[in-house]
């Protein structure tokens, strides 16, 4: 965490919005129970007009909050109606719980943080198919053209056999997705035609086989073929070490 | 017969790409009662970390699994030739402990409480399979539903869930980091 006294902080340095007004809170050395709204405000704006720019994509955000700051300071301006103390909420409530909560999924995560140090130091045997060293390399990953070639192939014997079409329900590609994952989490690999074998449809066929072709591009899964003829096999890719 | 119970299990975890769950175990052993796989178990654990050996066996994930102790990494990545291992950025930290402690939970959600717009990090934490989709929520829109995955616990070597850092270990650092101004 930059905590630095400079406060030329850049806001590319901060994780959002919450988080600058937490460093704004901390260097002030304020409660976050009793945030004197109109200081922070004030801190807060001066670190927006630093930006030459505001970029809208990005930067959104911090005018949201900007907004509830500057809502929160005139409500707490207005003259109230006499009611009765404990009824009157203070309007800092709203920015109060959210920055409580923010503050302890940030503590959270440097928990965690300290975990995952932990556990990359410790090693544990990879896994099929060997990590790719170029000399030794047997099976070889197969280029999409192979892997389509071998659909249509399929679909091509599936239309001979019949294939049965009742209009059913239709699969979403997500939830296909969901269950290739699953398959292969709980088998660790799937026999492409033993696969496309068991869909029902044609149309389930090809929601699986896109499913496909797209975790094989997010590089979630690798497609491998053992030799030449042979079945081609998908396998879930794991963070390899390099 | 010479074999021994605690052999089998040695074996089996040895031979294991993923942590084996006890469930695993007593499918195959099931001339076995539990109990005395669970004590051997025990004992094979205790045996690893207490043998001077660079090689344990741990708990993550609901399974067991061998894992190199961590005093051993610099050869280790010597070997393989890694300098470091890749970490996730502050960003996926922050979202993923998001999802972690609010689980299950939608992407507005996860949105609101860091504060802003956490799709792309999400997406980073799905490639890496560390979060995973349940389903859809039965509310207007019907978002998506994220968890973390088992994946997820074996990243940062926990057991189960109840592994992570508690409540008052947050309130620790919390308290720590006010201290420490």
């Amino acid at each position: 965490m930059d905590t630095s006294e400079s406060y030329r902080v850049k806001l590319e340095a901060f994780q959002g919005p919450l988080d600058l007004l937490l460093f704004l809170i901390k260097k002030k050395k304020i409660d976050i129970h009793d945030i004197p709204i109109s200081s922070i405000t004030k801190d807060y704006l001066n670190y927006l007009d630093q930006k030459e720019k505001i970029n809208l994509e990005r930067e959104a955000e911090f005018l949201l909050i900007a907004a509830l700051l500057i809502y929160i300071k005139s409500q707490m301006l207005l003259p109230r109606e006499t009611v009765p103390e404990d009824d009157i909420e203070d309007p800092r409530n709203i920015l109060v719980d959210r920055l409580l909560d923010y503050q302890k999924i940030k503590a959270a995560g440097s928990l965690l943080r300290e975990k995952e140090n932990e556990a990359l130091q410790k090693w544990q045997r990879t896994f099929l198919p060997p990590r790719d060293t170029e000399e030794e390399l047997e099976l070889t990953e197969i280029s999409l053209f192979d892997l389509a070639e071998a659909f249509f192939t399929l679909m091509k014997k599936k239309e001979r056999d019949n294939m049965r079409a009742i209009k059913g329900q239709e699969v979403t590609h997500e939830e296909k997705m969901k269950e290739m994952l699953d398959y292969l989490e709980k088998n660790s690999s799937l026999d492409f035609i033993e696969y496309f074998n068991q869909q029902e449809t044609i149309a389930e066929a090809f929601v699986s086989f896109f499913c496909l072709l797209e975790l094989i591009k997010a590089r979630i899964v690798v497609a491998i073929q053992e030799s030449l003829f042979h079945t081609i096999k998908v396998w879930l890719r794991k963070e390899s070490p390099s | 017969m010479t074999v021994d119970l605690k052999n089998i299990l040695e074996t089996l975890i040895f031979i294991s790409i993923e942590p084996l769950p006890l469930e695993k175990i007593r499918n195959i052993l099931t001339d076995f009662s539990t109990e005395d796989i669970q004590k051997s178990l025990m004992e094979l654990v205790q045996d690893h970390a207490q043998k001077n050996r660079g090689i344990q066996i741990v708990q993550v994930a609901g399974g067991y699994m061998f894992s190199t102790k961590i005093e051993y990494d610099p050869w280790i990545r010597q070997l393989l030739r890694v300098d470091r291992k890749n970490r996730l950025s502050t960003a996926a930290m922050e979202t993923l402990s998001t999802v972690a402690y609010h689980q299950p939970i939608t992407l507005a959600e996860i949105s609101a409480f860091r504060g802003l717009d956490s799709s792309h990090s999400l997406k980073t934490l799905l490639q890496k399979r560390l979060v995973k989709i349940i389903g859809r929520k039965k509310s207007p829109g019907k978002p998506l539903i994220y968890r973390t995955s088992n994946r997820f616990l074996s990243y940062f070597g926990l057991e189960s869930l109840k592994d992570l850092p508690s409540q008052e270990e947050i309130s620790k650092i919390l308290e720590e980091n006010q201290g420490a101004e």
